[in-house]
């Protein structure tokens, strides 16, 4: 079953039915869906909720795959629709925030390049757009190239490229901005 | 030939890139049975969905028996009307209630056997 490639297990998901080939098709994906949630989130068991969702919508459309994209773009894409979709019911992604007080941290925090780097910067991803940080997770955390996050967020080379770059600039001038209030 | 000066300008990466990339890295997730967890779900979903007809013509015919009995009894009633010599040839060759019932049951959970043997 591990030889098969993504789009033979599809096809006998589409045409029989079978669960332990779409068992073998989370297996290969779920690591990437499940990170890329947790990102987003912010929160593993929201993330992992979500992601089981994701696996179900999937499964669900899996005739509509098209198989002219990456499977794990268009998996992807459910899984940031799924995202939004749960955001927009709950504002839950809001009441995380607010209770991590990310933003007041931005604001009053201190910056340094050690160990924090990282917490710091997931920080500063919160200054981005929920596009924008969906993008910037598929090109850097999942390494999707321009092209699979164009055919899965349905939009242009170019505007993927855009949002990257409008995203990088708006990180780098938060980091100017702070280096230069702490010193 | 352009395909290939976009794939090489997205693989010049700058310092911002490098550095996105190193706080972005996350160590794989281990499946910890979570794909069993979801093909779990799929299943269930697939069972209650093909419950769900049957479970409705059940509950379906539950309602339906009471008004179906009335009407029947004034079909019998006229019946009267039905030439005798009609009404005794198809006696013999209408099958009876109960059996038509038993048969449609019997057909009934066939299909239902044939599809589970064709989904396992």
């Amino acid at each position: 079953m591990s030889a098969r490639t993504d789009n033979d297990l599809v096809a006998r998901v589409v045409a029989a039915n079978d669960t332990a080939a779409y068992g073998e098709l989370i297996r290969r994906h779920q690591s990437q869906v499940r990170n890329f949630l947790r990102k987003l989130t912010r929160d593993p068991a929201q993330a992992d909720d979500l992601a089981q969702d994701c696996f179900l919508h999937a499964w669900e459309k899996m005739s509509a795959y098209s198989a002219r994209g990456s499977f794990i773009g268009w998996l992807l894409r459910i899984a940031y629709t799924t995202f939004l979709q749960s955001k927009r019911r709950s504002h839950r992604y809001a009441e995380v925030l607010q209770s991590a007080g990310q933003v007041a941290d931005l604001e009053s925090g201190s910056y340094t390049r050690d160990t924090e780097e990282v917490s710091d910067l997931e920080r500063l991803l919160a200054v981005l757009t929920d596009e924008e940080r969906a993008i910037f997770v598929m090109s850097y955390a999942c390494g999707l190239s321009h092209r699979e996050i164009g055919e899965s967020m349905q939009m242009p080379v170019g505007t993927v490229k855009s949002v990257i770059f409008r995203g990088k600039d708006k990180i780098r001038t938060r980091f100017e901005i702070e280096d230069h209030q702490h010193g | 030939m352009k395909s290939k000066i976009i794939n090489m300008a997205e693989k010049i990466k700058d310092a911002d890139d490098r550095l996105l990339e190193a706080m972005l890295r996350s160590e794989p997730i281990i499946d910890d049975g979570f794909s069993d967890q979801v093909i779990r779900r799929i299943r269930r979903r697939i069972w209650v969905r093909r419950l769900a007809l049957p479970v409705a013509v059940v509950i379906g015919g539950v309602f339906a028996a009471k008004p179906a009995v009335q009407l029947l009894t004034v079909v019998s009633q006229l019946s009267v009307l039905i030439p005798r010599e009609f009404v005794v040839m198809s006696t013999t060759w209408l099958p009876s209630f109960p059996s038509a019932l038993l048969g449609a049951m019997l057909l009934a959970a066939i299909m239902l056997g044939l599809r589970m043997i064709e989904d396992e």
